[in-house]
This record gives C-alpha cells, sequence and structure tokens, in this order.
C-alpha cells in the first residue's frame, strides 16, 4: 500500500512536470472557462446558470478522453511499462496511479471552476451540493475509465489522438455543453445518447440544479456510472491482453 | 560444478513458423559473470526474456535460482535484477524518485547508496528525459539493483555509453562480481566479453554455436599466429610468403603473415630485413582475439 502510495504521489508530480498533461488537465480546460464564462455566455445566456456544470464537464470530458490515451500507448511504446515490470512494478499499479492522478488534477480544475464561477460569471450555485458532488464524481469514474479504455486499445500515439477525438468533439457539440441539444436535428440528439457527457448533462440538470429533464436523472447518472464501470473493466482486460507473456 | 544458479535446459521458442531460440542449453555458476554473445536475430533477447520470465518456452526447462520464471515470478522479481535493452522511465521522473519507488516495491528504504556508488546522488532532481545515455545506463543498473538481487541481467548495458561511461560499468560489473553476485550479459563488444566475461556463450541462428571461457572459445578456432611487420623502407612488403609463414598481403605499409610457430617465422622475418638492411618500426605477434574467433563462427554457421 505504501509503494502504491508513492507511486500516486509520483504520478502527480510528473504529471505537473509535463508541459503537454499540464496543458491538457488545467491550462487549455481553465482557459477555455474563462472565454466562455466571459463572452460565449452572453451569446447563449441559457448555459450562465450551470457554468459551473458545463465547464466541469469540458474540462473533465478533455482532461481524462484527451490527456490519458497518449501518455498511455507513450509508456507501452517506449517500453516502459515492460521495465517497470521487471523492476517489481505491477502493469495494473500503473494504471490504476494513471487513473486516480487523473481524478485528483480533474477535480482541483472542477474546483476551481465550481468556486470561481458564481463569483466570475454570476453563475449559479447548485440547489443540491450533493447531487452536484455525486454527479460530477460519475464524471470523473467514467471519462477517466474512457480515457484508460482508449489508451489501452490504441495501437500508437496518433490513433490514440485520433479515437480521442473521435469521442470529444461528439461529447462536446451533440450533449448539450455547447448550445441546448434539443436545438440540434432528432438524429443527432439521438446519436448523443451515446456519449456520457449527455447523461452527465441531464443528471446536473436534475440532482444537481433541480431543472425539469426529459427522463429521469437518476437514471442518467446510473448510466454514466454503468459506462464507467463498462469502460474500466475494458481497459483492465485490454491492458492484461497487451502485457499477457506470449 | 553443483553450484549453479542457472540452469537452461533444451530451450525452444518459437514465433509461429520461425524458431528463434533451438534447444538451447547451458548452465550459470553463482558468482560469475556469463557472456551471451550472437549476431543480431542469434535468440539473445529472447533467451534473455525466457530467462526474466517476460515470454513463455515453446518448450524446455528453466531454473534461476530454483525459481520457475514463470511460475514464481514475484519471488523472481527478488533474485533477479534486469536491465533491458530498450526500455525507458517516464521522461518526467526524477532519478531520486524512480529509485523511491521501485525500492517501494521491493519493501526497502531509497538506496542512497546505490545512487552514490554510481555517481547518481548529484542527479537525484534530474528528470530521466534530461539524462545522458550514459546516466539513464547507469540509473538502470541501479536500480535493478535495488532489491539486493542474486543475478543481475544486463542486456546491452553499454550500447551509446561513450568511454568514461563503459569504463565506469565495467568497474561496477567487476564491484558485482567481487560481491558474489552473478551476472549474465548480453553484448555485441567482443572486446568487452573478453574483458568481463569468465564464461561466455556465442548463439547462432538460435542454436548454441560455442560454450566455454573466452580463452577456450578463442583457442577452438584457427590455431594459426598473426605477424605484423613494418620496416622504414618498406623492403619487405613485397616479400611474400616465407618458409616459416603464409603472406596475408599488406595495409599502409603493414605486412602480415600468418604461422603455425611465431618464433621461426619472426626470426626469418627480421633476418630477412636486416640483411636489407632495413630497420624495423614495428612488429606486433597476436593470438587470433575473441572477435576473429566469433567472426569466423558466424561465417561458418556451425553450432554444438
Amino acid at each position: 500500500m505504501n509503494a502504491f502510495l508513492s507511486q500516486i504521489i509520483i504520478q502527480l508530480r510528473m504529471d505537473i512536470r509535463d508541459k503537454g498533461t499540464l496543458l491538457v488537465f488545467y491550462i487549455v480546460p481553465l482557459g477555455f472557462y474563462a472565454v466562455m464564462g466571459a463572452v460565449f455566455s452572453s451569446v447563449n445566456p441559457e448555459i450562465k446558470p450551470i457554468l459551473s456544470a458545463t465547464m466541469a464537464i469540458f474540462s473533465v470530458t478533455m482532461g481524462a478522453v484527451i490527456g490519458i490515451p497518449p501518455s498511455l500507448v507513450k509508456l507501452r511504446e517506449a517500453g516502459t511499462l515492460r521495465a517497470y515490470q521487471v523492476l517489481g512494478i505491477p502493469n495494473a499499479s500503473v494504471l490504476l496511479s494513471i487513473g486516480i492522478s487523473t481524478l485528483i488534477h480533474l477535480s482541483v480544475v472542477c474546483f476551481i471552476i465550481s468556486i470561481s464561477a458564481p463569483l466570475l460569471f454570476d453563475a449559479e450555485l447548485p440547489q443540491s451540493t450533493g447531487g452536484f458532488i455525486a454527479v460530477l464524481a460519475a464524471l470523473l469514474f467514467c471519462s477517466t475509465a474512457i480515457g484508460l479504455f482508449i489508451g489501452s486499445t490504441a495501437k500508437t500515439q496518433s490513433s490514440a489522438m485520433l479515437l480521442s477525438q473521435a469521442v470529444f468533439m461528439p461529447s462536446l457539440m451533440l450533449s448539450g455543453i455547447m448550445f441546448p441539444a434539443h436545438l440540434l436535428p432528432q438524429p443527432l440528439e439521438y446519436a448523443g445518447n451515446v456519449f456520457p457527457a449527455t447523461h452527465v448533462m441531464r443528471a446536473f440538470y436534475g440532482l444537481a440544479y433541480r431543472l425539469p429533464t426529459e427522463y429521469n436523472s437518476s437514471l442518467a447518472l446510473l448510466i454514466v456510472f454503468a459506462i464507467g464501470i463498462v469502460a474500466s473493466a475494458a481497459a483492465a482486460w485490454r491492458l492484461g491482453k497487451i502485457t499477457r507473456v506470449a | 560444478m553443483n553450484n549453479y544458479i542457472l540452469t537452461l535446459h533444451n530451450l525452444v521458442k518459437q514465433y509461429q513458423s520461425i524458431t528463434a531460440v533451438d534447444g538451447v542449453s547451458f548452465n550459470i555458476c553463482a558468482g560469475e559473470i556469463f557472456g551471451l554473445l550472437g549476431p543480431n536475430g542469434a535468440g539473445k533477447t529472447t533467451t534473455l526474456e525466457c530467462i526474466e520470465g517476460l515470454r513463455v518456452p515453446t518448450s524446455g526447462d528453466i531454473s534461476v535460482d530454483g525459481l520457475h520464471p514463470l511460475h514464481n515470478r514475484r519471488e523472481l522479481r527478488k533474485t533477479l535484477g534486469i536491465q533491458l535493452q530498450s526500455s525507458s522511465l517516464p521522461e518526467a521522473i526524477l532519478a531520486g524518485e524512480a529509485m523511491t519507488l521501485v525500492c517501494a516495491y521491493h519493501g526497502v528504504k531509497p538506496r542512497e547508496d546505490l545512487m552514490q556508488r554510481f555517481g547518481l546522488d548529484t542527479l537525484k532532481h534530474k528528470q530521466y528525459g534530461k539524462m545522458s545515455t550514459g546516466q539513464k545506463r547507469r540509473l538502470q543498473l541501479a536500480l535493478a539493483l535495488a532489491g539486493n538481487p542474486k543475478i543481475v541481467v544486463l542486456d546491452e548495458p553499454t550500447a551509446g555509453v561513450d568511454v568514461q561511461g563503459r569504463a565506469e560499468l565495467h568497474a561496477a560489473i567487476y564491484e558485482l562480481k567481487a560481491e558474489g553476485v552473478t551476472v549474465i550479459l548480453a553484448t555485441h563488444d567482443m572486446a568487452e566479453a573478453e574483458a568481463l566475461c569468465d564464461r561466455i556463450a556465442i548463439l547462432i541462428k538460435g542454436r548454441l554455436a560455442a560454450l566455454g571461457t573466452p580463452e577456450q572459445v578463442t583457442a577452438a578456432g584457427s590455431s594459426q599466429t598473426r605477424i605484423t611487420l613494418r620496416t622504414r623502407h618498406g623492403s619487405l612488403l613485397k616479400q611474400g610468403s616465407i618458409q616459416k609463414a603464409s603472406y596475408l598481403g599488406q595495409s599502409e605499409g603493414f605486412a602480415q603473415w600468418l604461422c603455425n610457430d611465431a618464433a621461426p617465422a619472426v626470426m626469418e622475418l627480421l633476418n630477412a630485413a636486416m640483411s636489407q638492411e632495413d630497420p624495423v618500426d614495428d612488429l606486433r605477434v597476436e593470438r587470433p582475439s575473441l572477435e576473429e574467433r566469433f567472426l569466423e563462427i558466424v561465417e561458418g554457421g556451425k553450432t554444438l
């Protein structure tokens, strides 16, 4: 346990030292949040009250889905996983430490957004703090699991980037973060249901802000958790497969 | 000898239709430096990976200090310290953090002694990605030793390392031997193998081609001695074969002969130079090196 704790602390420090990771985890999400808060919420006032939620979804999806996969593929390509393995560090603990470290970084970003949005951009505070935290936890878990799954599935860093974008861009466009989902053509609105961000958005609406939703927001939360569990299991299975001794 | 710490019996590893290792057997004694040599694709790394538990052999038996590489993986990681040929740590990890992490998984305190011994104490706060090749190799070796292993496997430890770095790594390997650690060294560098190894095995196309001390392996090849001679006026360059030695040719003023008995051949050549009043600037009498024997084996393609 001490060894695993050391690994998480070292992983956290490495993430901060790595400019690419720092950019994806902190700089771009917070920069985008500043622009959205200052400019875009004036253009689309519907976003303003729930700015904390939409920007949390953006930051977490970006950090986890864009940030994790290339670094995980790089660990494989550079032989780092093998090096760790022969030095007595299990692959599962590498995967877990990356996941936990990502969760911590993205939680910090979400905390900054949640605290500053009402002060800087007149965003509304959630009606239920517990509901907000529960949905945020589901979002963090699910996005990190998807990031780990893409990272353990993609063969190269470029294919990892493609897969990440294939999840990230539709999540951004179809979930209602950028503009209300009901304005989308119906096929795209249906397609949006494939992505967890859409369900997270509904869960935030219903559970955190007590706003009306198209279906039960608790069911939306369950769907997010379920996707996270499936993605975690798939990531563990993929990593086991690619690092299996043959 | 019965103090074998590692035994390999009839190891076979096939990748679909390709046989990478084909019936290799050898034993390694505790405390010796054992060299594994061979050209690219000879099966060295596959053999080492089977020993390290990173590959499943198609058939054959391996015992590492009484452990089975696949069935006793956890214990094996404590017995075996491994420096892989092509592996890397994360670029952003600090040397000190890497040592802390590996020691934590071995259940020991961070090995400051190893950091000092390999000149890494001043590099503790340096990121792995910013270290030179020599510094990286030294760190990898220090990490491989973190758990006090009985056996250390070094795969091309001096590849890409400068002369000073090489000398430092060689000194470290000698120190390990002095401490009773068994070292398995895979290398392309014949001079390194000749200087460091107690015994060597040469693999060709997955099969064992030679096994023994460097002297035994070298002696098993050509028994002829080479004489290289340079005179001030080059009078012997056109001498050709003499009674006691056959002429090989000349290069940049150095003429070369091969002989079975060096003394009479050298006398005959010196007499020839003196008779033509041509002073001798350089004279070398050399037995075939391990490298020449290695090339002879590789070109011959014969296996045991």
